[in-house]
């Protein structure tokens, strides 16, 4: 029996829809059954050196029905119950992983928050109050300061491609800042820039800024459990008053400052409101300690729905398929995901259980469907596709805990964490 | 005009309805008299004959006709009234009235030979035939009819022959009047009363009859004669519907022949229909006692004997006898008692219905929560705090759980971010650091914290701006406060600034273990362990001291404390301080000064107290490692005691939502027990209680 299954072969086919280059030869092949994702890889590989002899091994992962491969063929087959007469096609895509890390971008304390959508920069705060701007790794460009305590949070909020950047800082302070800055000002770097808008109106530590997708608003969550939601134009129509009085209390240092209020708050969370995303005009969601995820409607500023998940939640993210795929973790090691177009239950559709510590920061990639990203307070950073339970790759470039991590310019993770360094982990092949 | 017609109307209305009633004497008249002449044809003949055959008895006969003229005079009168109802009232009701006079008159003179006469018939002549009202048929071929009433038969008179009764009646003038009454057996002749009395009942009943006879002598119409086509059509319908299933008709009820006699008829649907009505409890049927050949134990004579003896309750209801067959079964002797006893139960103790409603008292019980969902309290490590150089010996929240402090042997206190375990302040201090206690206020953000002899209260730099001004003055010392305290209250501890820390250094006179803040964060206090020699030499009130941040001052406990004070909390909710010595609880009331309660432990050492949120529960920890859990509500015992820790208990604490607490140990280990159920239950139950003993307590106070 033992011979027989060593011996034993399948009919397979390798697939892909990946470019012309990585093309394979259409006809079937056989193949032992015994084969794992490596053997697959190297096969793949050598067939596709065949045909270029300039070839460079590349990982691949291999998807069978839609899901990927994470032991051997037989394994797989007989857990699905696939049949290994016919001919098997399988797909392989570039294996999600990082080929390549930076140099790690110092600060000088703890890093927060990052915000990596857009291409040409990385926005980081940090524990000592400033937020800095990378434009690639090690390579400061701007200083944002003015914070008197620790940020918590930034978010990227202007629209990509304008020269001037608009971005959103939340501190402990208990206040928000707006900045703006040209991406194109490398000259004497780092350049130190002070916020245009200054937002009080919370009552303890703000935890966490979003921005609507237009730009015109922001949303921030704090540990005096309300969610605010602030202009961020510029004109001094609302802010006037404000402005010209503090002016007059305060020194003369914040001259060219304006302050606003909140345009309108949310009440609903018992516990801080550690995260806020703004996925869509309408539509806000937001995670808290009193173990809550709610999906506020905007206009009228109701909570229109509730999951409760049993855990306090440190951070939410939605994307996914559809955009609608909540991904939430807290103070367990589990990344859970719920799909709330689901009827009739709120139980997570996936959870994924491989960090061993509380899980700081979640994001789905913005072109995937199936990709997202954890950050933990095990020093990993995750990669997880949403067609199998094991994660993709594992970045261990941290020594101490990640506090925050992002996508950036749709193949690079970057993440911050107690060891004060801002990590960038590139060349990861998502689609 | 419109109103007076209408008044004439309402007039004619009433004169109508009037008018009815007269139309209705009228028409009875009327009919009497057409029935008079209907009859007249017949009777003529009759009366012809009878004219012819009795000729002699004219007198008699023109007595009658007197009789009926006057009828017809009167009828005649109301005909005339009819006549001219139409036209005019008045005349109607003269005419009326004449007739009503005319009547009157008749009856009046009628009246006195009526009264000599009246009920003689029935009443005071008895029957001469007593047989009753038997079918005389029985009697047809008997010699006599019937007995009289004193039992003597009643022969049969001699029958006339047909002839000559026939000529008896020819002769006789008066043989109209004679009526054979068969039951008697006897000839009676009617006196002209009598006759009257028939003739009025006759014309009554011809009304009767009468009334469906046309009131107008107009030949009948036509369409009474022809069928309906209406109700050809109709029936044609029917007759459809039937055919078709449509029309269906309700079968007879089928009255169930037979119903059960011993059935039960509690349920019985007529007898339910009525909603008061209670059916009354069947008597207990017989059972194998009460058997004529019982199987049952027989008891003796003497047994039988001694039941004489006994009590009226105590006494068998029923002795069971044995017979030899069902024949020598005699009467049972208390049927009639049992009945009436049954009856006076059933009578002087009326059926109520109970409103009830049918709970499974299961399912009244919280249901537990599976322990997989109970999952509150941590299960794994995840974060650390890493910075201490030695034990730490006292942890402390603050109220939004943002921060954590600790303080340390190595004389340090931190405050720590919960979140990310990142240590944000650290002060230093020259010894070891006891106790560390957040105020339990989030807008004043501030610390106290016993080091060695001193309280220092701290301010811990977080919040804005605001708040740190208000920390600020709050925590502000001015010099002459502290001169004269001093000077003032030998008690009263000094009250400095501590210029190091940026706070208020109260320098106590021993070491504190404890410090414990009120829930309104202005009142906290400090607790100083001692040994027994210096208790003896000190008050050993000063051991616990209550200090007011606002207005800087310290006061003792205004009530005299037993034992070595361990450990002293403050309640969640109202003005009552728990102490905790060696071996009891203490609460104490602090508006009224006086002991409310003394919790007894059982224990050799408490080393911690501490109270549940609602106030209404305590747990003390002791340093044999067992746990009490008290009940303010429920006694002075403990409710449970818990024996989990194999070493000292150093803090218990209550969870502030979740119904958990927690205990610590030097065994290293730290146990979390959930309390829900028992909570639930004893706040549901006792609430009740709760409200009345402060009725009482109120009540008192008025006193």
């Amino acid at each position: 029996m033992e011979g027989d299954a060593e011996e034993r072969q399948i009919q397979a086919r390798f697939v892909t829809k990946l470019k012309p280059q990585f093309k394979a030869p259409p006809p079937a092949i056989t193949i032992p059954a015994n084969l794992t994702r490596l053997g697959l890889s190297t096969i793949v590989n050598s067939l596709l050196k065949a045909g270029n002899p300039d070839w460079e091994n590349e990982p691949f992962d291999f998807l069978i029905d839609g899901e990927l491969v994470r032991m051997s063929l037989e394994q797989f087959l007989l857990a699905k119950g696939i049949s290994a007469e016919k001919i098997l096609e399988i797909e392989y895509i570039k294996a999600v992983v990082s080929r390549r890390q930076e140099e790690p971008s110092l600060h000088d304390d703890w890093v927060s928050a990052v915000d990596g959508s857009c291409p040409w920069f990385i926005l980081t705060g940090c524990y000592d109050g400033l937020g800095r701007v990378w434009k690639t790794a090690g390579l400061c460009t701007h200083i944002l300061e003015g914070h008197s305590d620790a940020i918590t949070s930034v978010s990227i909020i202007s629209p990509v491609g304008e020269d001037s950047v608009t971005v959103a800082t939340g501190s402990k302070d208990q206040t928000l800042r707006l900045w703006k800055f040209h991406t194109e000002e490398p000259e004497k770097s780092p350049a130190k820039i002070r916020a245009f808008k200054i937002l009080r109106g919370h009552n303890a530590s703000v935890q966490s800024v979003a921005a609507e997708t237009s730009g015109s608003m922001i949303c921030s969550g704090s540990w005096d459990c309300t969610i605010n939601l602030w202009r961020t134009n510029e004109s001094e129509t609302e802010g006037d008053l404000v402005s010209v009085k503090k002016r007059k209390v305060k020194n003369k240092a914040e001259e060219s400052q304006l302050e606003g209020e909140a345009m309108s708050t949310l009440v609903g969370h018992t516990q801080r409101v550690s995260s806020v995303v703004w996925p869509e005009r309408e539509t806000m969601y937001s995670a808290s300690w009193d173990h809550s995820i709610r999906h506020w409607d905007v206009e009228t500023g109701k909570d229109s729905m509730k999951i409760f998940c049993g855990k306090a939640l440190n951070c939410v993210h939605v994307g996914g398929e559809g955009s609608a795929l909540i991904a939430a973790g807290g103070s367990d090691p589990i990344l859970r995901i719920w799909d709330p177009r689901k009827p009739g239950t709120s139980a997570p559709i996936y959870q994924f259980s491989s960090h061993t510590s509380w899980i700081s920061g979640c994001k789905w990639h913005d072109k995937s469907w199936f990709h997202l990203l954890s950050a933990s307070y095990d020093g990993k950073v995750m990669l997880w596709d949403l067609r199998t339970a094991w994660p993709l790759s594992v970045i261990e470039s941290h020594e101490d805990k990640v506090l925050c991590a992002d996508w950036w310019k749709g193949d690079s993770v970057v993440s911050g964490g107690v060891d004060c360094k801002l990590c960038i982990s590139s060349d990861i092949g998502v689609v | 005009m419109g109103v007076g017609k209408d008044k004439n109307l309402g007039n004619l209305g009433k004169q109508k309805s009037k008018n009815t009633i007269i139309k209705e004497e009228t028409i009875s008249s009327q009919s009497n008299k057409e029935k008079v002449n209907n009859s007249e044809e017949p009777e003529h003949h009759q009366e012809e004959e009878e004219e012819e055959i009795a000729s002699d008895s004219e007198s008699d006969y023109q007595e009658l006709s007197d009789y009926e003229d006057e009828f017809y005079e009167s009828s005649g009168g109301s005909e005339s009234g009819e006549s001219n109802s139409s036209g005019d009232e008045g005349s109607i009701d003269t005419d009326n009235g004449d007739r009503m006079d005319n009547e009157d008159q008749s009856n009046d003179s009628e009246s006195d030979r009526v009264a000599e006469e009246s009920d003689s018939s029935e009443d005071e002549v008895a029957p001469r035939n007593t047989i009753g009202d038997v079918p005389l048929k029985w009697y047809e071929d008997e010699k006599h009819i019937g007995y009289d009433i004193t039992g003597k038969k009643i022969t049969k008179k001699e029958r006339q022959d047909k002839l000559e009764s026939f000529l008896a009646s020819a002769d006789d003038s008066e043989n109209w009047r004679k009526i054979y009454d068969e039951y008697n057996d006897e000839v009676v002749e009617l006196t002209k009363e009598e006759i009257k009395v028939i003739r009025r009942l006759a014309y009554s009943d011809w009304f009767k009859w009468d009334a469906k006879h046309p009131l107008s002598n107009a030949p009948e119409p036509k369409r009474r004669f022809t069928p309906s086509k209406w109700e050809a059509k109709m029936v044609v319908k029917y007759v459809r519907a039937i055919r078709k299933g449509l029309l269906k008709f309700d079968k007879p009820k089928e009255e169930p022949r037979f119903h059960l006699l011993w059935g039960d008829d509690s349920g019985s649907a007529e007898k339910a229909a009525h909603l008061s009505y209670i059916p009354a409890p069947k008597p207990k049927l017989p059972g194998h006692e009460e058997s004529y050949n019982s199987l049952e134990y027989i008891p003796t004579q003497e047994e039988i004997n001694s039941y004489q003896l006994m009590d009226e309750e105590d006494r068998p209801k029923f002795i069971p006898k044995r017979y030899t067959s069902l024949r020598s079964i005699p009467a049972y002797e208390n049927a009639v008692k049992d009945s009436f006893e049954r009856c006076l139960d059933l009578y002087l103790c009326p059926r109520v219905r109970k409103k009830r409603i049918n709970i499974d008292p299961k399912s009244l019980k919280p249901k537990l929560p599976s322990r997989k969902d109970l999952k509150p309290y941590p299960v794994t490590c995840y974060l650390e705090y890493k910075g201490h150089n030695g034990a730490v010996m006292s942890i402390s929240t603050e109220a939004s759980g943002q921060w954590i402090a600790s303080g340390s042997t190595d004389g340090t206190v931190r405050v720590w971010e919960v979140e990310t375990g990142r240590c944000l302040k650290i002060w230093e201090f020259s010894e070891a650091v006891q106790c560390v206690a957040w105020s339990p206020l989030h807008e004043l953000p501030i610390l106290a914290i016993s080091v060695g002899q001193d309280v220092i209260v701290l301010n811990t730099g977080l919040g804005n701006e605001e708040v740190q001004k208000k920390v600020k003055e709050l925590l502000h010392v001015e010099m002459s406060i502290l001169a004269d305290d001093s000077g003032n209250k030998s008690s009263s501890l000094s009250w400095v600034r501590d210029e190091k820390h940026e706070g208020i250094k109260l320098r106590h006179f021993r070491t504190v273990s404890a410090v414990e803040w009120h829930r309104k964060g202005d009142y906290f206090c400090t607790v100083m362990p001692a040994d027994i020699l210096p208790l003896l030499l000190f008050n050993c009130n000063l051991s616990v001291l209550i200090h007011q941040l606002s207005k800087k001052l310290t006061q003792r406990l205004p009530f005299k404390l037993r034992g070595l004070p361990v450990s002293s909390v403050f309640h969640p909710t109202r003005s009552v301080f728990f102490v905790a010595t060696k071996k009891n609880v203490r609460v104490y009331d602090l508006l009224k000064h006086k002991l409310i309660k003394k919790l007894e432990t059982g224990l050799r050492e408490v080393s911690s107290i501490a109270v549940h949120p609602a106030g209404d529960n305590v747990i003390v920890g002791s340093k044999e490692g067992k746990l009490c859990w008290f009940d303010m509500d429920l006694s002075s015992k403990p409710y449970k005691i818990l024996k989990c820790h194999p070493k000292d208990i150093t803090s218990v604490v209550f969870h502030r939502s979740y119904p958990l607490f927690a205990s610590c140990s030097d065994d290293c280990t730290a146990y979390v027990f959930m309390a829900w159920f028992i909570l639930i239950l004893i706040r549901t139950l006792l609430s009740f209680h709760w409200k009345f003993s402060v009725d009482i307590q109120a009540q008192m106070e008025e006193e």
